[in-house]
């Protein structure tokens, strides 16, 4: 029963990566009903994303000042494959049975995970997808870890819940401050007044997608850094295990997502500690399927309008 | 018959706005088409190439080889269309709108042609190899697209109306079974990835004339009153299609392997085709019954030393798969749609990793972890033994036809449960839930029941095919059950039709075959099917061979569909 | 079979001799701080038809959720011939009340004929099993189930629509047959959503003979309806509601002479009141609607 504290801080790292990427589901989700099922592959490619301008800019330079920029092309990366796939995907669909957009998203899942795993390594001078790519060691945010008493935090993990602070941060300012987040706010309250009211739909649907794509890459990053790896399938667990955070939150709700993150991420290491590693998804998993059939408008409630 | 019929002609062709029947074929399509559909079949008699070693030997005059011999297929078709439109068939073509069908067989013929020319330039080293034949066949093609262009015609009658005597039409539909099973039996003996790829892209352009002229409409309506008959054609060629494999195991392997995916698949289309409900854990309960299968069977490596008769394994494979639906279809009552897709998602990956983590050292042992359990023995009915060759009148019948005609069985109690629910109050019950779900419930319909009905038979019947999967395997391990197989299944669920059988067994075929007959293809197997889930999502998401009610659902704003489907409707009910 | 519906009974006894069918006491809605329906009362008798009206946002078709079982009440009971009701639509119909919807809700998809089976849905038993082996109960009651569909097609006047789809047909048609689908629950209470409207006054008056013969054939029928003519002229006893509580209830004479209930009709359209003057009803809907869809809608 030791290592308790260690595996807290090993909760709350994980759960911050679950938190960033729980942001994209729930702030699509909150706006058009969808769940975007794709998001753990925007999540994926985002990784890609720095990996590359990593490849391209810089190769061999782990400098820090490497760091945004490589932020800035899994940003770039992410952001345009979502508004891609909401443009000619969803978009489309958006009237259509709710069938439809669901069985869309799995094909563009599926089809994300095979164009990287087929087609990155054919790019000259990048390597194949088709197994694992080592993900640069940045100075500074990787390498020796720090000791508080007997806990070992990694550096990457302080990025990573770093990475959730700033995010935060900025998120509630964007939503409250912002013209934009106001609008987002008014749309995923009521969408027909909110056209009345003259705000451009589709333009903050655009945004709601990009948004999430944004913090994904982020949390894209983080995750390369912590495993020093990146793969195709890396999407699939993270996605799941993120809707599984955005559910438990109350999905619809970010700062939900947040929470449902955090807890998620820590009840997962007491898992281990008190089970065993190899269940550790099962008992997410299972966590999912409890929340939803007991309480499927999350720990924190549903979103803030249905107190109307 | 009169009025309705008139009213649904307008719905055919939008264009024609005109209250009297107008003349139909006009302008100077029809010379063109009787001219390019004959330059298409007079090139099956002509060489298409120098080299005899290009797909089969197409060096010879008046020899067709199998890749002329499509072509001259299409080009009959062809004539058949010139001649509906003025010509000794005008009957037929009163209801037939051939210029769109004689354009799009074209445009089929044109994209065979192309490949065909393709194919020789790669194998025999350049386009010099192509003998005159082939460039008479691509401008016989090019000249029917041309004709379809020009020609614009109007059918008059409602070819859903028509109807030829009652032996015609069975004989036409016996033929056409009879044609599908010569044609897989035919392709799966081609060795040439090439050879292979033109017989679907011929299949499909013969496919898409017939489709432009209406005439699946016919089909449609004809297969729906001969329904039994069809089904029993279906079931006599399927059942004869060991027979004409002469004891080589290559083939039946790989229709085995279809015929359990088909199976599956049809489980999924209760749920997903039929109540409605997304479920992406499908694979989860072939697995289920694929273990108990195997711990039950007596292998080596089984971790329960107790092997009941099969029969008996069967029915708790079944019901241990069904239990499951029923625990992962309770979360109906609470959540639904979306949810509930994430719900099965997540059970099938908590099934995936038990049946990893129950090795030993992780769990109790029961499944021997990623190892499986191998060696599971053949199947063994009443002293039949399914793993050595029996004799039919003489012919062999090898240890994959034994299973395959075990399975042909399981897939004809699967399409009994799954049409005799569709036509029931159940199915009705169905419907109305995914109509609109507040309504059904006000109606007094068991929502939350017949939910978990869906869920609880879907994985009832994957369980029962999963036991007998294990023993066909030989193996079971644990990736063999992993998400992407569950995609698959539902790929072919959409891709074929939800809620329809014949749909779904096409959407299965073709699936599962092009990945075992082309390693381009099943390199690409997957990019393909989630593309393919996306564009039939947009374009066509009822699938290609549609229910009409689905049809109706997922074109809630579309008038002209729901007068034609009206009309076809009303056509089968007063004859 | 259709003994309900059947016969004519000839002009009914006074009603308050009969028994008492439906009995709704005490019933509230709140939703959050906003309080729909507060404290009605309602008692329908066999025979009897029953009139609510109230201006816009009153309440009304909340009310009839209530009653129906899509919403549970914060406080009060339904009763059903002296059975407590529980808030489950599907109890509500097998238990012998019925509704049709104030926006048409039927099965867009599905056949007129169609439409109304799924009616006689919680009146067959027959299961999986029946419908996989085609047993001979399975043959009955599916025979029995269409024969019955046709006769209630024949008897609300659409006996020639049975094959048309419901989408395909008229609006005034698709509110018969949605009449038609609530009769096929067999019914001891009929509610009625404001069944006339946007039709025309000939097929208004379609609709008043279609619901005098209902009545005639022993149902009771509560109607909701803003088209005042027809309301007085239809029913024996009629609520009003304002703002969620019942204004007045008596025979329409008395209802119609009230001075409180011009008022509350020209009241609304002022402006001047405190209440959000916007129809109550509408947002409720359209809020929990909202809500449904995100819990996941049609699948």
């Amino acid at each position: 029963m030791n290592d308790i504290p260690q595996q807290l801080v090993n909760g709350l790292t994980n759960g911050s990566l679950y938190a960033l990427i729980a942001v994209g589901y729930t702030v699509v989700y909150g706006i058009v009903q969808l769940i975007n099922f794709a998001h753990g592959e925007v999540f994926m490619i985002g990784a890609f994303g720095a990996l590359s301008t990593w490849f391209l800019l810089f190769r061999d330079n782990t400098s820090v000042w490497v760091l945004p920029v490589m932020i800035a092309g899994a940003i770039a990366a992410s952001v345009a494959t979502a508004v891609i796939m909401e443009r000619i995907a969803y978009r489309p669909l958006r009237h259509a049975p709710r069938l439809a957009p669901l069985i869309t998203a799995i094909g563009i899942s599926v089809f994300l995970q095979e164009f990287v795993r087929l087609f990155y390594g054919t790019i000259p001078g990048f390597p194949s997808a088709k197994s694992k790519i080592p993900f640069p060691a940045i100075d500074g945010v990787t390498g020796s870890p720090f000791h508080l008493g007997s806990v070992v935090i990694q550096r990457p993990a302080l990025f990573t819940m770093g990475a959730l602070l700033v995010c935060g941060l900025f998120l509630g300012w964007f939503i409250n401050k912002t013209k934009q987040g106001r609008a987002m706010q008014a749309v995923s309250q009521d969408p027909d007044t909110a056209r009345l009211m003259g705000i451009d739909v589709d333009r903050i649907i655009v945004i709601a997608f990009a948004l999430g794509a944004a913090l994904a890459a982020i949390a894209g990053v983080a995750q390369g850094l912590q495993n020093n790896n990146i793969d195709f399938k890396m999407g699939f667990m993270a996605g799941l295990k993120a809707f599984t955070a955005a559910v438990l939150g109350g999905i619809g709700n970010i700062q939900g997502a947040v929470v449902g993150g955090l807890t998620l991420g820590v009840a997962e290491a007491l898992a281990t500690v008190f089970v065993t590693g190899a269940w550790k998804d099962v008992f997410a998993f299972g966590l999912l399927i409890l929340v939803l059939v007991f309480r499927p408008q999350g720990l924190l409630g549903a979103r803030v309008v249905d107190r109307a | 018959m009169s009025t309705t019929v008139d009213r649904a002609d307008g719905a055919n062709s939008p264009d024609s706005s005109a209250p009297a029947p107008a003349p139909r074929a006009t302008g100077k399509g029809v010379p063109l088409a009787y001219a390019g559909s004959g330059l298409m079949t007079a090139s099956a008699l002509m060489s298409w190439c120098y080299d005899p070693d290009v797909l089969g030997d197409l060096t010879l005059y008046g020899n067709p080889a199998p890749v002329q011999l499509t072509m001259l297929v299409l080009g009959l078709l062809g004539l058949v269309l010139a001649m509906s439109a003025k010509g000794p068939l005008r009957r037929l073509g009163a209801g037939l709108d051939t210029s769109r069908g004689a354009f799009r067989l074209g445009l089929g013929a044109v994209a065979y042609m192309a490949l065909t020319l393709a194919a020789i330039t790669a194998q025999a080293g350049g386009l010099v190899n192509a003998d005159p034949g082939a460039w008479v066949a691509l401008v016989g093609s090019l000249v029917l697209v041309v004709a379809g262009r020009l020609g614009v015609s109007r059918p008059s009658r409602n070819i859903g109306a028509m109807r030829a005597k009652g032996w015609v039409e069975i004989l036409v539909l016996v033929a056409l079974v009879a044609i599908a099973l010569l044609l897989v039996a035919d392709g799966l003996t081609l060795r040439d990835p090439w050879a292979f790829v033109l017989l679907l892209l011929g299949v499909g352009a013969a496919a898409a004339g017939l489709a432009g002229a209406n005439a699946f409409t016919w089909l449609g309506v004809t297969a729906s009153y001969h329904s039994r008959v069809l089904t029993l054609a279906a079931f006599v060629a399927a059942f004869a299609f060991p027979l004409t494999q002469n004891g080589s195991d290559a083939n039946m392997s790989i229709a085995t392997q279809v015929i359990i995916f088909s199976a599956t698949a049809l489980g999924l289309n209760i749920v997903v085709g039929l109540a409605g409900l997304l479920d992406l854990g499908y694979i989860a309960f072939l697995g289920a019954g694929a273990y108990v299968g195997a711990i039950l069977s007596g292998s080596a490596f089984a971790t329960i030393d107790w092997q009941p008769p099969f029969l008996v394994t069967v029915i708790i494979g079944a019901l241990f798969s069904a239990l499951l639906g029923l625990i992962i279809g309770s979360p109906t009552l609470r959540v639904s749609g979306d949810y509930l897709a994430i719900v099965t998602l997540a059970f099938g990956e908590i099934f995936r990793l038990a049946m990893f983590n129950l090795d030993g050292n992780n769990g109790p042992k029961i499944t021997n972890g990623p190892n499986g359990i191998p060696a599971i023995p053949e199947l063994n009915f009443f002293g039949f033994d399914f793993g050595v060759t029996h004799h039919l009148f003489g012919i062999p019948i090898t240890r994959f036809s034994n299973y395959y005609l075990l399975l042909l069985c399981v897939i004809a109690l699967i399409i009994v449960i799954f049409s005799n629910l569709n036509n029931s109050r159940i199915g009705r019950g169905w419907v109305a839930i995914r109509e609109d779900e507040k309504a059904a419930d006000a109606m007094g319909v068991n929502v939350f029941g017949l939910k978990l009905l869906a869920f609880a038979g879907g994985a009832f019947l994957a369980g029962l095919a999963g036991t007998i999967k294990a023993h066909h395997d030989v193996s079971v391990t644990p990736d063999q059950y992993q998400f992407l197989e569950s995609a698959f299944l539902l790929a072919a669920v959409v891709l074929g039709g939800m809620g329809t059988v014949g749909g779904v067994l096409l959407g299965a075929v073709v699936l599962k075959l092009l990945p075992e007959k082309l390693r381009f293809f099943s390199e690409y197997r997957l990019l393909i099917f989630g593309l393919l889930l996306v564009l039939m999502m947009r374009f066509r998401p009822e699938g290609l061979v549609a229910s009409k009610r689905r049809k109706l659902e997922f074109h809630e704003d579309d008038e002209h569909l729901a007068d034609k489907v009206q009309t076809i409707h009303l056509e089968e009910k007063t004859s | 079979m259709s003994t309900a519906v059947a016969h004519d009974t000839g002009a009914p006894d006074a009603p308050s001799g009969r028994d008492v069918l439906l009995e709704a006491r005490g019933v509230v809605m709140r939703f959050g701080g906003l309080t729909a329906v507060d404290d009605v009362d309602l008692t329908v008798r066999e025979g009897e038809i029953v009139g609510l009206i109230g201006p816009n946002g009153a309440g009304k078709t909340t009310f009839f959720n209530c009653l129906t079982g899509l919403y549970k009440p914060t406080e009060g009971e339904v009763r059903l011939s002296g059975t407590v009701l529980p808030p489950k639509p599907g109890r509500v119909v097998r238990a012998g009340m019925s509704r049709t919807f104030q926006n048409i809700r039927l099965f867009a998809n599905m056949t007129a004929l169609e439409n109304v089976m799924v009616g006689r849905y919680c009146r067959t038993k027959a299961g999986a099993f029946d419908s996989i082996l085609r047993t001979p109960r399975f043959r009955r009651e599916e025979a029995q189930t269409r024969e019955r569909a046709q006769e209630l097609l024949d008897y609300v006047g659409l006996g020639r629509s049975t094959e048309l789809l419901a989408r395909n047909m008229p609006y005034g048609d698709q509110r018969r047959l949605e009449i038609a689908r609530a009769l096929a629950t067999d019914p001891k209470v009929l509610l009625l959503d404001e069944p006339t409207a946007g039709m025309n006054p000939q097929e208004t008056a379609d609709a008043e003979r279609l619901i005098f013969k209902i009545r005639d054939s022993g149902l009771a029928v509560v109607v909701i309806e803003h088209d005042m003519r027809f309301i007085f002229n239809l029913c024996d006893r009629v609520l009003c509601l304002v703002r969620g509580k019942t204004l007045i209830e008596g025979t329409p004479g008395e209802v119609q002479s009230d001075p409180r209930v011009i008022e509350a009709y020209i009241g609304t359209g002022d402006g001047t009141e405190p209440d959000d003057p916007d129809d109550i009803d509408a947002k409720i809907e359209a809020q929990v609607e909202a809500r449904e869809a995100r819990e996941g809608g049609r699948g």
